[in-house]
């Protein structure tokens, strides 16, 4: 008995193979790419979508829980989306043609031709068997823009990329080159109106000296699965902030893979997980650490409410050579509903003996003592109770080095309480 | 300081990677051919004259067993171990009968006991009582108690020689509170009735891989039942040796602590040192009813292998205790020095609303060893807690996780876990990792878990230094402090045997 032994195929497994067979003629690309397409849905056929006996999907049954798979193509015109904050360029990741109004040193190429050209052929192999998403993305992947920042370009309106969705499916794939010097704000919106299943990747490479600030906007609807995968590489001295906020979806997995392959790299992660409903939302991130002397400090905080459940995997990895990591991290729950679950599986794997590295998990309950201090200044328990679970999270949201954006995250985080409050 | 005194002599006094427990012990056994088949658990089971209940019992493990693939989660890699290129069962020749006393004892044996200090010898002098060669001293005839009372840090002990226990002390006192401490073969005729109820309801014959490779093969180990109300009058101890050539050792320990009662219990294990890896899968099923208390302390010490990674013990181990009633309490304590590859989660299922599991580790790993340990809490009752304390040490080329789950499950409201691993790296080509998964399905849970990884660091020990204290021996302070925690959990004649142990390990990695 081997893991790989053949075995049936689940419906949406049927459905997404069935799929394939019936576009794989039109998918954009190069002969080339056609091949690395079968190769890739070719694993995800004969292994099946993983279970939690895949240690990677522990606590994400993906087989269990992708029950079915929308048909037809999710791309809407995208004018249904307001900006998060004003002032910001908009980018379609659905259209057909890069926009004529680029600030100066910002170029944007559409996946299409990329592909076309076989250009992307080498990055739509899978990392490994487990890479699921970086599967069934190679596969069917269509859509998307290559973004390139000009060396020591300082981009001062934040770009803000989005794909919002009907009805069905859209894969997406998003190239980034932030270059030597270059400083910007990257806003990634995943919205949309229809039940469909959307997964994307993007690969950015953050260049020596740069400074790139990524804001991930997660506010799918109730009956929308959506997993993506962030892989990065930072260059030496470069300063990256990922900030994430879940505020929706049925089934979510962002996987964040990153590697600091510069001396002196700073990763900085800041997750807000809202969970409600029946939603799972699964945050997996593998950081490497491989030079000396670099930096990161994740914090994630999750309230999970209703019947919803929740997932922390992190995994940091200090290579022999990397000398002075210094690598934090961090993962506060507050389970607010008896139906709500939460499980974290905060991972150090250490080589090098010269670093300082920790992480703390915590589970609980609203800290009574504060309770009682906000009750006692005449404020019913109700108010006090949600004013602690909205500070709670806000904290590491209002730090964002960019105000505006700050701003509308709260924002966004007082219209889920409103909703789920 | 006196006992950092002693680590320091100690690691002095060795080379690089001299297993201070390494001899062999020349007798006679009497040993089973290589391999595993139905025969071989028949034999086991007829040269332990063990019913027809217990043999079905083994049989029904083994074809749970045949159809169970080889885990191969832990961080560990080592060569596929060929089963059946194992003997299965060894008996020191001569006394297969069972020994009526020390005297009947083979020598050798005795003198191994001798060369190890510990248990027998040192405990007896720790005690207090009279030499070993004094025949009255563990003849067990049960006058001692007038002139020796009880808890005078005195300690039970049953030692376990390749596949069979060779001797158990202090019987008769033990018998006299109620507290039946046995070697398992002779619970098994003795006892059917407990074995039935208990075998396997911890650990059921199909729990994982090796407990169902144990359960058909095992061949002794300890028996412990604590009847209710009795608080066990001293430590209990099992001695455990793997003495023969290609033998793996199996053995079973099942302990249970009716309502009320407490009861104290400690391992030790050694081996000789050989070029080939030898098989140790055991199984510890622990049972504590309402208001019991059972701590279990090991300070494994088994065969790590040479310098180069060649030989040493295979350790894969399943450790459970569960807390069946109300206010039960389990507490784990661990050393662990030895072995080649640990494999090894003693755990608690926290049943009993009130009750209680606590888990203090040490792991040292040096050479090319490979640790992969820690616990599982599993809490099902209200108002559970429960407490993790885990301290690795890496050196050398070895590889040292900490693997560990705490579970809450839905009705367990107001559980209540901290969990603490901190790792501690000397050079850098070895490894330390944690791994902890944490599940919360009740709102009322709390969970803090916390852990680090660092090196000494330079102002600790120059702060330490800069007082005239030597390097190496700032570094054993130091080292001794990390681990302070866990060790003050271990009872006390343990505590100053695992100082030394730590410091023995770490030989030739420090300063």
């Amino acid at each position: 008995m081997t893991a790989h032994t053949l075995i049936k195929n689940t419906q949406a497994e049927s459905a997404l193979i069935e799929t394939f067979g019936a576009l794989v003629d039109t998918l954009p690309g190069a002969a080339t790419t056609t091949t690395a397409r079968k190769t890739a849905i070719g694993g995800v056929s004969m292994r099946g979508l993983p279970t939690r006996r895949v240690e990677e999907w522990h606590y994400t049954d993906l087989r269990n829980r992708l029950k079915q798979v929308p048909e037809g193509d999710a791309r809407t015109a995208g004018d249904a989306l307001t900006s998060l904050a004003d002032g910001m360029v908009r980018l379609d990741l659905f259209a057909d043609d890069a926009p004529s109004d680029l600030p100066a040193g910002v170029r944007v190429t559409p996946l299409r031709d990329l592909l076309e050209k076989g250009e992307l052929d080498r990055s739509l192999a899978p990392a490994d068997p487990e890479d699921v998403i970086g599967a069934l993305n190679a596969a069917f992947v269509s859509y998307g823009v290559a973004l390139a920042i000009d060396d020591g370009t300082h981009l001062e309106t934040p770009l803000e990329l989005s794909a919002f969705h009907g009805e069905g499916q859209a894969h997406l794939r998003v190239p980034v080159t932030v270059g030597a010097g270059a400083k910007a704000t990257i806003v990634e919106r995943q919205v949309g109106d229809g039940a469909a299943l959307i997964t994307g990747v993007t690969e950015l490479t953050v260049g020596d000296g740069a400074e790139l600030l990524w804001v991930l906007v997660q506010e799918q609807p109730a009956d929308t699965d959506q997993l993506t995968q962030m892989k990065f590489r930072l260059g030496r001295d470069s300063k990256f902030t990922l900030a994430i906020l879940n505020a929706g979806g049925r089934l979510v997995r962002h996987e964040i893979r990153g590697v600091l392959e510069g001396e002196g790299g700073d990763f900085q992660m800041r997750c807000v997980n809202l969970l409600g409903g029946e939603s799972h939302v699964d945050v997996t991130m593998v950081l490497d650490h491989v030079v000396p002397n670099t930096t990161g400090t994740e914090i994630v905080r999750n309230i999970a409410s209703g019947k919803a459940s929740g997932v922390f995997q992190g995994q940091i990895r200090v290579a022999k050579e990397a000398q002075k990591t210094d690598a934090r991290m961090a993962c506060n729950t507050l389970l607010v509903s008896d139906e709500a679950d939460f499980s974290a599986k905060p991972e150090l794997e250490i080589f090098a003996d010269d670093v300082a590295c920790g992480h703390g998990a915590t589970v609980a309950e609203i800290d009574e003592d504060h309770l009682f201090y906000l009750m006692s200044r005449g404020i019913p328990e109700n108010q006090a109770r949600a004013l602690l679970v909205k500070a709670f999270v806000d904290e590491i949201i209002e730090e964002l080095d960019h105000e505006a954006i700050s701003e509308a995250l709260v924002a966004k985080v007082d219209e889920w309480f409103a909703k789920n409050g | 300081m006196p006992a950092v005194q002693e680590t320091i002599e100690q690691v002095r006094t060795l080379d690089v990677d001299q297993y201070k427990y390494g001899f062999q012990t020349d007798i006679e056994s009497d040993t089973a051919p290589k391999g595993l088949s139905e025969d071989t658990i028949r034999m086991i089971s007829a040269k332990k004259d063990e019913p027809e209940w217990m043999l079905e019992w083994r049989l029904e493990a083994y074809k749970r067993w045949l159809t169970m693939v080889e885990p191969d989660w832990a961080r560990v890699s080592y060569p596929k171990i060929d089963f059946q290129d194992i003997h299965y069962y060894s008996a020191p020749k001569g006394f297969k009968d069972g020994p009526k006393s020390l005297d009947e004892v083979d020598p050798e044996i005795l003198k191994t006991y001798e060369k190890l200090g510990i248990p027998l010898k040192e405990q007896e002098i720790l005690a207090g009582v009279r030499r070993m060669d004094e025949p009255s001293q563990l003849d067990d005839d049960g006058e001692i108690l007038s002139d020796a009372p009880y808890g005078k840090g005195r300690v039970a002990v049953d030692a376990v020689f390749d596949s069979v226990s060779v001797a158990t002390t202090f019987k008769k006192e033990l018998k006299k509170a109620g507290v039946i401490f046995m070697p398992i073969s002779e619970a098994i005729r003795e006892h059917p009735d407990l074995i039935k109820k208990y075998l396997g309801s911890v650990v059921p014959q199909g729990d994982n891989y090796y407990a169902a490779l144990n359960s058909a093969v095992f061949t002794d180990g300890s028996f412990v039942f604590v009847p209710k109300g009795v608080r066990c009058p001293m430590e209990l101890s099992t001695y455990f040796r793997i003495n023969e050539q290609n033998t793996g050792q199996f053995e079973r320990t099942l302990i249970i602590a009716e309502e009320g009662s407490y009861v104290s219990y400690l391992e030790g294990c050694t081996a000789p040192q050989r070029d080939e890896n030898q098989l140790h899968a055991a199984v510890v099923e622990l049972i504590a009813m309402d208001d019991a208390e059972i701590k279990y302390s090991t300070v494994q010490n088994w065969y790590p292998g040479d310098k180069d990674g060649k030989g040493g013990i295979y350790n894969f181990v399943t450790k459970r205790g569960d807390c069946r009633g109300a206010r039960s309490h389990i507490s784990w304590t661990q050393v662990e020095t030895g072995s080649a590859i640990t494999w090894k989660y003693p755990s608690c299922i926290l049943r009993g609303d009130d009750s209680r599991g606590e888990f203090y580790s040490i792991a040292v790993s040096n050479g090319h060893q490979q640790i992969d340990s820690g616990t599982k809490m599993i809490h099902i009752g209200r108002n559970t807690t429960s407490r993790i304390i885990s301290k690795g040490i890496s050196a050398g080329n070895s590889q040292n996780t900490y693997r560990g789950q705490v579970s809450v499950l839905r009705k367990a409201s107001d559980a209540r876990n901290f969990t603490q691993c901190d790792s501690l790296l000397i050079g850098n080509e070895c490894g330390a990792h944690t791994v902890p998964y944490i599940e919360a399905k009740n709102a009322s849970a709390r969970l803090e878990h916390e852990a680090t990884t660092s090196k000494i660091s330079e102002d600790q020990l120059f702060y330490v230094m800069q007082r005239g204290i030597p390097e190496e021996e700032a570094i054993a302070l130091i080292v001794n402090g990390f681990v302070k925690d866990v060790i003050q959990e271990l009872p006390m004649e343990f505590a100053v045997e695992a100082q030394k142990l730590i410091g023995i390990s770490l030989e030739g990695s420090v300063g």
